[in-house]
């Protein structure tokens, strides 16, 4: 079944495989980006920030 | 019999709710600016816009109707999330759009139609692209209801009085911390939602493939529908239309999907929004795939009496929609039930956000400030965009309270995405590339893609059509909207005679950028 069928095996495998190694980068280095992004962020505020919330 | 447990599944699901109300909330004091509150201030990097993007174009709805291609398909429906995939990785790779796109620094893709086309233009596409992204969005929330009642064990006799329930609490968790953080509470409970959703569907596929294995899977498809099941061109139900519109449509997406948009206006500069895009591009095969799985394992398991416990009202739908559902909440033991509704709180939880900050911020940028001959402060800007994300939530659930849905899911939301699709990808083509496009053929453009995919919702409302017949005439309205928008786009722009003032005026405003 897998060698008559094997685009769609190697698909489904490819995405597993993928899909998991990528969960776990993007979950480490995504956490990195936010605290810069909300550094940056801070440093960007109206003058009356707090009038605005 | 569901397999859902109050107490462990219970907990684990409020321990996510818990979080990502926690985070979406607290970062609301980041938010000083219209800017900070629409595009995040443009401080989004590669990881954080990946983890952002695949959890939007993930939710429940996605989840139920690539399942249900999955089932009623094989593998052959995972085809438009290929088709995806590749439409992604080439935009991506070359910055087709994209560049000129991100560098004209707009925050909405009608904030650019107003520099080559004028703001009558920017104001009409506003309108179409909030039409058709609400319409398409209308039906997220009845599904993921439907979902989360059937997989949950809800008792199926109260149907629409626990989906109005289901419906409501995940609205207002959504507009909570979408109302006051805006793109920045999105996208950081997108962070989280993404690691969720991502473990749930990984350890979900996992179980799946160990309990039944690949081989069972493809021979079930193999028996059930044959050749078809494994190649879209023989697919009863598919067929070269269905392919050729979806490519298509996944180009048209790929370039003016606003809430894919969104992530490349929010990104740091067009470099890292060309990375966001490659690097995200095999997410959209995968979110075919792995549902589909799933639906093609209710296919292996599920008998056609599984489908007897459903309100009489369902059983006269399409119920394969359903299948998917009954299966796992047979299947999926204690514990990873809560992981997997978890998982799908996430899921529809930033898509849902994401959307309603992104049709918000069309509304606010393009359909209301253009009508206002002085601009809002940034304190009233930031009211208004709160109140139009409210409204959007409001609509969302009257909608989904009170439109029936025909055919597949997937056909619907295709044709509704169409709406727009059709005549901003044009637009944005002609927009980026070619010089004698102009605002004739920009309107004529937006008339004739709206006009065709709007005709086809109204003629399959009014028309007996059997699920098969709805199928087939939405790829052929869908590909007639295309052709017809590129061809009013290029005749009417021709027609325009050359010496007109304003339009030459208007055109090296753009050139020059």
């Amino acid at each position: 079944m897998i060698a008559e069928h094997w685009f769609w095996w190697l698909l489904c495998v490819a995405c597993v495989a993928w899909y998991s190694t990528i969960t776990v980068y993007v979950a480490v280095r995504g956490c990195f980006e936010i605290r810069k992004m909300l550094a940056r962020l801070k440093e960007d505020q109206p003058a009356d920030d707090t009038a605005l919330r | 019999m569901t397999h859902f447990n109050w107490w462990i599944d219970g907990s684990i699901i409020g321990l996510y709710l818990v979080a990502t109300m926690v985070a979406g909330i607290m970062v609301r004091k980041y938010v000083g600016k219209v800017e900070h509150f629409l595009v995040a201030g443009r401080e989004v990097d590669v990881y954080l816009g990946i983890a952002s993007l695949a959890a939007t174009e993930f939710g429940v709805v996605t989840c139920m109707y690539t399942a249900e291609n999955g089932y009623r398909y094989g593998f052959a429906g995972a085809t438009p999330g290929i088709l995806m995939a590749l439409a992604m990785c080439f935009v991506g790779v070359t910055g087709f759009c994209i560049d000129p796109l991100r560098q004209a620094g707009v925050m909405t893709i009608p904030e650019l139609f107003e520099k080559r086309f004028g703001p009558r233009v920017r104001w009409a596409a506003g309108v179409v692209i909030v039409l058709g992204g609400l319409l398409n969005m209308g039906v997220f929330l009845r599904i993921t209801g439907e979902f989360l009642v059937l997989v949950g064990g809800f008792d199926l006799s109260q149907m629409e009085r626990n989906l109005l329930l289901m419906m409501t609490v995940l609205l207002l968790l959504g507009t909570i911390y979408t109302v006051v953080g805006g793109m920045l509470s999105v996208l950081v409970t997108d962070f989280l939602q993404f690691i969720v959703m991502s473990a749930g569907l990984l350890a979900v596929t996992a179980l799946i493939l160990m309990k039944i294995g690949w081989a069972p899977l493809a021979a079930t498809v193999a028996r059930q529908q044959g050749e078809g099941g494994f190649n879209p061109f023989l697919c009863q139900g598919m067929g070269w239309q269905y392919v050729l519109f979806n490519a298509i449509e996944c180009m048209a997406g790929a370039i003016t999907w606003q809430t894919t948009i969104s992530r490349l206006l929010a990104s740091k500069d067009a470099r890292t929004g060309r990375r966001i895009y490659t690097r995200t591009s095999f997410f959209f095969a995968c979110r075919f795939v792995l549902p589909g799985i799933w639906g093609i394992a209710a296919l292996a398991v599920l008998t056609p009496g599984a489908f007897a416990g459903l309100p009489a009202n369902f059983q006269e739908q399409n119920t394969s929609l359903y299948a998917m559902p009954l299966f796992l909440s047979q299947f999926v033991p204690v514990g990873l039930m809560g992981l997997l509704l978890a998982a799908m709180l996430a899921a529809d939880m930033s898509t849902t956000s994401s959307y309603m900050i992104t049709w918000a911020s069309v509304i606010y940028n393009d359909v209301l400030a253009p009508l206002r001959k002085t601009p809002w402060s940034e304190r009233r800007g930031l009211f208004w965009n709160r109140v139009i994300v409210s409204l959007i939530g409001g609509f969302l659930l009257f909608y989904g309270l009170w439109y029936p849905l025909k055919g597949d899911v997937y056909a619907y939301l295709l044709v509704t995405g169409t709406i727009y699709m059709a005549s901003i990808s044009t637009m944005l083509v002609a927009c980026c590339y070619w010089k004698r496009a102009n605002n004739w053929g920009a309107t004529a453009a937006i008339v004739a893609g709206a006009v065709i995919p709007i005709a086809c919702l109204v003629f399959e409302q009014l028309h007996a059509m059997t699920s098969q017949q709805v199928q087939l005439w939405r790829c052929y309205s869908g590909i007639g909207a295309f052709v017809a928008t590129a061809v009013a786009m290029v005749v009417f722009s021709l027609l325009k005679p050359h010496a007109d003032p304003p339009a030459r005026a208007d055109s090296e405003q753009v050139d020059g950028n």
